[in-house]
């Protein structure tokens, strides 16, 4: 059983509008149980679209998704899935513990196992000492990490992630990568993962998903051969560098067959 | 002990300049009635309203008490009504459409000047037009506000609700009233004001002439204008509490929320 099947989607917005946007069209894509999968592409190619049909946040126009073996929209109701989003998206009236413990309470936890979850959410980010915080008391890349722990603590066994360390600095954004992948291996959560940074693609991902604009539709996927074990030196080996040109050439030859400009390689 | 005397220095700091500054206004003020020898029905010396004012306490008291429990009574119903309804905006988005719009044009119009339609409807001593004219003027001010509140909430927040499969009711409970609760705040700071001088104003259109807004109107009209000034005294007092009572909502506002 695939963990997310994606079988001839189209999403289109303002339908038959004059304003009609095709935002997908004709996208096939399974992902394994336990697979790391990245969707990268210019701005308005789809990847947020794709990132919410799988979530059932969307309705796709024509076609089918299914997560878990479900429809969706099962899926969503048995919240087999966790979440996170650029913006961390933390409740400011609520502490971190509370923060985490919200998809519980919505599940009907009890006050005790919530609290047990969100301290074992806690340490899982490395975080144990905030618990009583509020959110604005952390910096960026701590409330992407309680993000994480709260899109986590229902332990789904899938978590979809749109561009969560897009608004981090470098230096973050590579500590939070190495994290992230660490959370996942410990878990062994499958992720669907949305971004528009090449290498961050390449460093996480088993396979990255190469898409193009207008319609937004898939044109490459790229396999990424570096195994399990990821560290920084990761960043510095072969396969690192071919992944990236891999992946660099599945945008630019759409680049380039976009603007009409054949085979030229600026 | 050195915390509490910082932060006493530091409130001596901010409140210092302002009470020079008063002292010194009331005694420029009091020097040139002197020095110009200017007539009280010009202007009346601070000293000869201070003794006005201790002079007439009572009489002040009393109505400052009355136009108090009309701006009261109207900020309390006003509130309750503006929160109902703006749960009942939330909830009916076409409605909102409509009446948004139109609550905060009102909100900059001088709709106080009703209660001259509403004294019609009511018996010549009665202060409930009054107090319905507050609690109109206090409605609007609360329901824009808090509708606004209610529906303007992270789509990020409404997103990540959807995704755990949450209940629009389970949403209304844990993200737009906790989002809507600042706004309510600050609804009241804005509506406490104002409720104190609709209660005045109301007052000079026609009525029982018992609070302070009619009784600065019959002095000044009998050329007893140190009493007229004793009883502005009293209306400023009396907005002073109020403007206290918006200034402490706002402290547990910011407390609540631990910022
Ligand atoms: N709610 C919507 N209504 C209309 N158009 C939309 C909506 N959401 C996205 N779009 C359009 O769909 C296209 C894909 O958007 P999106 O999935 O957000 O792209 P990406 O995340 O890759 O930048 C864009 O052209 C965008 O303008
Ligand atoms: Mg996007």
């Amino acid at each position: 059983m695939s963990a997310v099947n994606i079988r001839n989607v189209s999403k289109a917005f303002n339908e038959g509008k004059p304003n009609q946007v095709d935002a997908l069209r004709d996208v096939n894509l399974e992902v394994q149980q336990g697979e790391f999968v990245s969707l990268i592409g210019p701005s308005g190619c789809g990847k947020s679209t794709l990132l919410r049909l799988i979530a059932n946040l969307l309705e796709p126009s024509s076609g089918e998704v299914s997560v878990n073996g479900k429809s969706a929209v099962q899926a969503r109701l048995d919240q087999d899935y966790g979440m996170a989003f650029q913006q961390a998206g933390l409740f400011d009236w609520r502490t971190v513990r509370k923060n985490i413990e919200l998809p519980l309470e919505l599940k009907g936890w009890e006050k005790p196992d919530r609290r047990a979850r969100a301290d074992e959410m806690l340490q899982l980010v490395q975080l144990p000492e905030f618990g009583d915080h509020y959110p604005w008391q952390l910096s960026g890349g701590m409330q992407q990490r309680i993000a994480i722990a709260r899109a986590l603590a229902a332990h789904p066994p899938l978590l979809l992630m749109d561009e969560p360390f897009g608004a981090l600095d470098e230096m973050t954004r590579e500590y939070m990568q190495g994290e992230l992948l660490r959370i996942c291996a410990a878990t062994g959560t499958t992720v669907v993962f949305v971004t528009h940074s090449i290498p961050e693609a390449v460093y996480l991902s088993n396979r990255v998903v190469v898409m193009s604009p207008r319609p937004g539709r898939i044109t490459k996927v790229v396999d990424v051969a570096l195994g399990a074990d990821r560290t920084e030196d990761t960043r510095n080996r072969t396969p690192f560098f071919e992944a990236i040109t891999a992946v660099r050439e599945g945008l630019r030859g759409m680049h380039a067959a976009h603007v009409g400009m054949g085979n030229d390689d600026r | 002990m050195n915390k509490f005397g910082g932060s006493l220095g530091t409130w001596l700091g901010k409140v210092l300049p302002a009470v020079v500054f008063g002292a010194l206004f009331l005694g420029f003020w009091e020097w040139a009635v002197k020095f110009f020898e200017l007539k009280p029905y010009f202007l009346t010396a601070p000293s000869a309203i201070w003794e006005q004012f201790v002079k007439n306490f009572p009489l002040i008291r009393g109505a400052a008490t009355v136009s108090g429990t009309n701006a009261l009574v109207g900020l309390v119903a006003g509130t309750v009504l503006g929160v109902a309804m703006s749960f009942v905006l939330s909830r009916f988005k076409f409605l909102n459409q409509i009446i948004t719009p139109l609550a905060v044009a009102l909100n900059a119009v001088p709709i106080f000047v009703l209660v001259a339609v509403l004294n019609n409807m009511y018996s010549i001593t009665s202060e409930v037009p009054r107090r319905i004219m507050v609690a109109l003027v206090v409605y609007f001010i609360v329901l824009v506000n808090v509708a606004r509140g209610l529906t303007q909430v992270s789509s990020t927040h409404v997103e990540l609700m959807r995704s755990y499969a949450a209940s629009d009711v389970a949403i209304l409970r844990k993200v737009r009233i906790p989002n809507a609760i600042p706004f309510l705040f600050v609804s009241l700071k804005i509506a406490a004001p104002a409720a104190v001088i609709t209660a005045f104003v109301s007052e000079y259109f026609g009525g029982s002439q018992n609070g302070l807004g009619s009784r600065i109107s019959s002095n000044i009209a009998n050329s007893k204008n140190a009493a007229g000034w004793a009883y502005v005294l009293g209306a400023c007092l009396l907005g002073l509490l109020f403007y206290s009572f918006s200034v402490v909502m706002e402290g547990l506002n910011r407390k609540g929320r631990a910022r």
